[in-house]
């Protein structure tokens, strides 16, 4: 450390660098030179801007460029009239950066719990009105591709009846596209593609598909989902890069395989209050299992991986939970007749003015 | 006093050091995680703090004054202003093609397409701007009385023209752009002039618009020598065989290591020939920087990104090598705990890259400064403030995005 004191001065009106004495008179103070005064400043508009070695650089409030740098032993009477020195600024600085960072954790946790947690209980109190508004605005009739014909919608409408107690603010549909899939939306819409109805052998399957939606619906999950993805889009926005999508995807898959989980005892529930066989379903999860691999998958240690990046349970876990629940001598009913199942697999093909496909073709 | 006249060969030094730089860089690390990445613009300021202040021009070093709050603020705004109009329309858009709108939602597309490009010219400018208005020397600094809004428009068309000539104008494009960008700038009195011959960059632009070409024709030339040679057998015991494999082999080469060499010498002779040409009052600037300095640069930066991605599975890796049986078991039983873990896993992944990225940042502004060379003279006395707004609001709205200034 240098004993020797120094002081330079930058007026921000030139690029001069001017060597200067500093003359304090109370609270106010003047730079001198050989020939010059500038001044008078007040020590109150001095403002700490860097510390480099043992120089500091302060600069005054409202004069743009004007510097003031010491180095060295500053002087006993000068000492406790320049500001503080800073190093990251305000509260990290007063609280040390251990403290604060445990302050940061500890707050950033809390925001995190929140977000994740209170869509549980925030979903219920949106107004069921704005959720069909949403659901209109996200889907409205599909482009026209929801299949109609009196005798399918009638198959359509028990189905739904015998595995709902409140059928009245659901809106079932079948759309005309080619995919083994189905989907909850918001406002109680729910959507089961034509694939689905392709691929499956009886309407038990179908049954089982339908019931595990409602249970989405029924459990709020929904919009639990829409609320909580975008609270966690916002909250880990901040990180820029890879690492704020792996988190968001890691921490709110974790609630989307739990709200698959309930779906799935809901379905089963719905089933058994419809006296409908669980035996369709686990067939229809049979067949999706050795399309995604998961039943032939021997390295276990990859199943658990896969099992853990994708949003749903594996299709061969849930073969298993439907296969358990059937109840041996069980007098079970079939959950459509074969008559009426035929006019609900064939309502889109009988439908004449059915759009089809993905193609947004312009007619 | 009287201004003294200070001489300029190679007045621009760099006295930074790695090791006080990390003394910056893990703080704001650990700072950026805790606060779920909101630091990081005050981490930013910190950073260029240090790097400024360790950068000389002539005899004095730069000085930054931005501040970490400006940042926030910008991207808070840009945040309510840009992001959650684009997440509302993105809706609207889904809701249109669904319901069998394809025309109005593909004029929507359009329209948002035409606004981001726009934005991005914008941001480019506007980055430069409040970087230089931030940048003090002396006690004096850059801007612009420009807002960039021509600009923005000057971005879309000549991108456009260079994408309608399959991008052989490439080179003017850019060039133009950097010209017309450093035009609008200033430092104090002084307006920058710049003036670069896009021309001198053809001969590496073609070089790199060939190889995929060339790579092309070398691989079919080979697949053919492949065909005739390769009269039946096993395929890759005859000549035949072997002369596939190696045109498969040309073909990753050519893919993985070729074209980025390519780009990199178009990109090296590119800003030797944009700094060469930029000029400010009586000072001229050259960027000594060659293709091998540039190769040797990206290779480490490489090294050190793998190193952190190395650091950053280590720990997964780990957790599941102890006791694969015990991992899988707690997996499937879906045991919280472990999400917990996992969680905390990445959180601690983050760790090694976002420092590695800074050392990254570290090395490429004392790349630029070591090869960034002033001549000239400049006259203290006349060295005036600048005159340009520099406190208007949003000034550091589109570099809170971090474009890049150069
Ligand atoms: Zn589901």
């Amino acid at each position: 450390m240098t004993t020797f004191f120094d002081a330079w001065h930058f007026d921000g009106q030139s690029a001069v660098r001017r060597k200067v004495e500093i003359q304090a008179i109370g609270r106010q103070f003047y730079l001198l030179e050989p020939e010059l005064r500038h001044g008078p400043f007040h020590f109150d508009e001095l403002r700490f801007l860097e510390a480099k070695g043992d120089a500091r650089v302060y600069g005054l409030a409202g004069k743009d460029g004007w510097r003031l740098g010491v180095r060295g032993h500053v002087p006993e009477d000068l000492a406790p009239l320049l500001p503080a020195s800073k190093t990251y600024g305000g509260l990290i600085d007063r609280l040390g950066l251990g403290k604060a960072s445990l302050v940061f954790a500890g707050i950033s946790a809390a925001v995190v719990a929140v977000v994740l947690l209170s869509p549980q209980w925030l979903a219920p109190l949106i107004p069921s009105s704005v959720e069909a508004k949403l659901g209109n605005a996200l889907v409205g009739d599909f482009g026209g591709r929801f299949c109609d014909t009196p005798q399918g919608k009638a198959a359509l409408a028990k189905l739904t009846r015998s595995l709902d107690d409140n059928p009245k603010d659901l809106q079932v549909e079948i759309a005309n596209i080619d995919m083994l899939n189905a989907v909850a939306l918001p406002g109680g819409k729910v959507l089961l593609f034509q694939g689905l109805l392709d691929q499956a052998k009886s309407p038990d399957e179908v049954a089982g598909v339908l019931a595990h939606e409602i249970g989405h619906v029924r459990e709020r999950h929904v919009m639990q989902g829409l609320l909580r993805q975008m609270g966690l889009a916002v909250v880990l926005g901040g990180f820029d890069g890879s690492g704020g999508s792996t988190l968001n995807s890691l921490l709110s898959t974790t609630y989307t395989r739990d709200s698959e989980r309930e779906a799935d005892d809901h379905s089963l529930k719905a089933l058994k209050q419809a006296n409908i066989s669980p035996v369709g379903t686990a067939d229809f999860f049979n067949r999706l299992a050795s399309m995604d691999g998961s039943r032939d998958l021997k390295d276990r240690q990859a199943r658990t991986m896969a099992s853990y990046t994708s949003s749903h349970p594996l299709s061969d876990e849930r073969r298993k939970l439907f296969e358990k629940a059937v109840v041996k001598g069980s007098a079970y009913k079939p959950a459509l007749t074969s008559n009426e199942w035929r006019e609900l697999k064939t309502m889109c093909a009988q439908d004449k003015d059915v759009k089809s496909g993905w193609g947004f073709d312009i007619e | 006093m009287t201004g003294h006249e200070g001489k300029a060969p190679s007045a621009v030094t760099f006295h930074g050091s790695w090791t006080d730089f990390a003394k910056i860089a893990l703080p704001n690390v650990l700072l950026t995680l805790v606060t779920l990445g909101v630091y990081r613009f005050w981490a930013t300021t910190r950073e260029r703090q240090y790097l400024w202040a360790q950068t000389r021009f002539i005899d004095e070093p730069l000085e930054w004054t931005g501040r970490g709050m400006e940042l926030f603020i910008g991207f808070i705004m840009v945040f309510f202003l840009l992001g959650l109009p684009l997440i509302v329309m993105q809706l609207v858009i889904n809701g249109l093609v669904f319901q069998g709108q394809p025309i109005i939602a593909g004029v929507i597309i359009f329209a948002m397409f035409l606004a981001i490009f726009y934005l991005t010219g914008l941001a480019y400018f506007r980055a430069l701007r409040y970087r230089l208005s931030r940048t003090y020397w002396r006690g004096i600094r850059g801007g612009s009385d420009d807002q960039g809004f021509t600009y923005g428009w000057s971005y879309i068309w000549k991108n456009v023209v260079a994408a309608i000539s399959l991008y052989l104008l490439y080179p003017w494009a850019s060039m133009s752009l950097w010209n017309e960008r450093w035009s609008k700038m200033s430092f104090g009195p002084y307006q920058f002039e710049s003036n670069a011959d896009w021309k001198a960059l053809m001969k590496r632009y073609l070089l790199f618009y060939l190889v995929p070409f060339l790579i092309f024709v070398g691989a079919v030339a080979l697949g053919i020598a492949a065909a005739s040679s390769g009269e039946g057998g096993d395929p890759f015991s005859t000549a035949g065989g072997v002369a596939g494999a190696v045109a498969i082999f040309i073909g990753i080469l050519g893919l993985y290591i070729v074209m980025p060499l390519a780009a990199l010498l178009y990109y090296s002779k590119f800003m030797r020939v944009a700094i060469g040409a930029l000029r400010l009052g009586d000072l001229e600037f050259d960027f000594t920087a060659r293709s091998p300095d540039w190769i040797l640069f990206w290779l480490a930066n490489l090294a050190i990104l793998m190193i952190a991605y190395g650091f950053a599975f280590a720990p997964f890796s780990l957790l599941i090598a102890t006791d694969p049986t015990q991992f899988v078991q707690q997996m499937e039983a879906g045991e919280s705990i472990l999400s917990v873990g996992l969680v905390i896993g990445v959180l601690i992944a983050i760790i090694p890259i976002a420092f590695a990225t800074s050392i990254i940042r570290y090395r490429s502004w004392k790349f630029f400064v070591v090869h960034t060379e002033a001549f000239g003279e400049v006259n203290l006395d006349r060295m005036t403030q600048s005159t340009t707004d520099s406190s208007s609001h949003g000034e550091g709205l589109l570099d809170a995005f971090d474009v890049g200034a150069i």
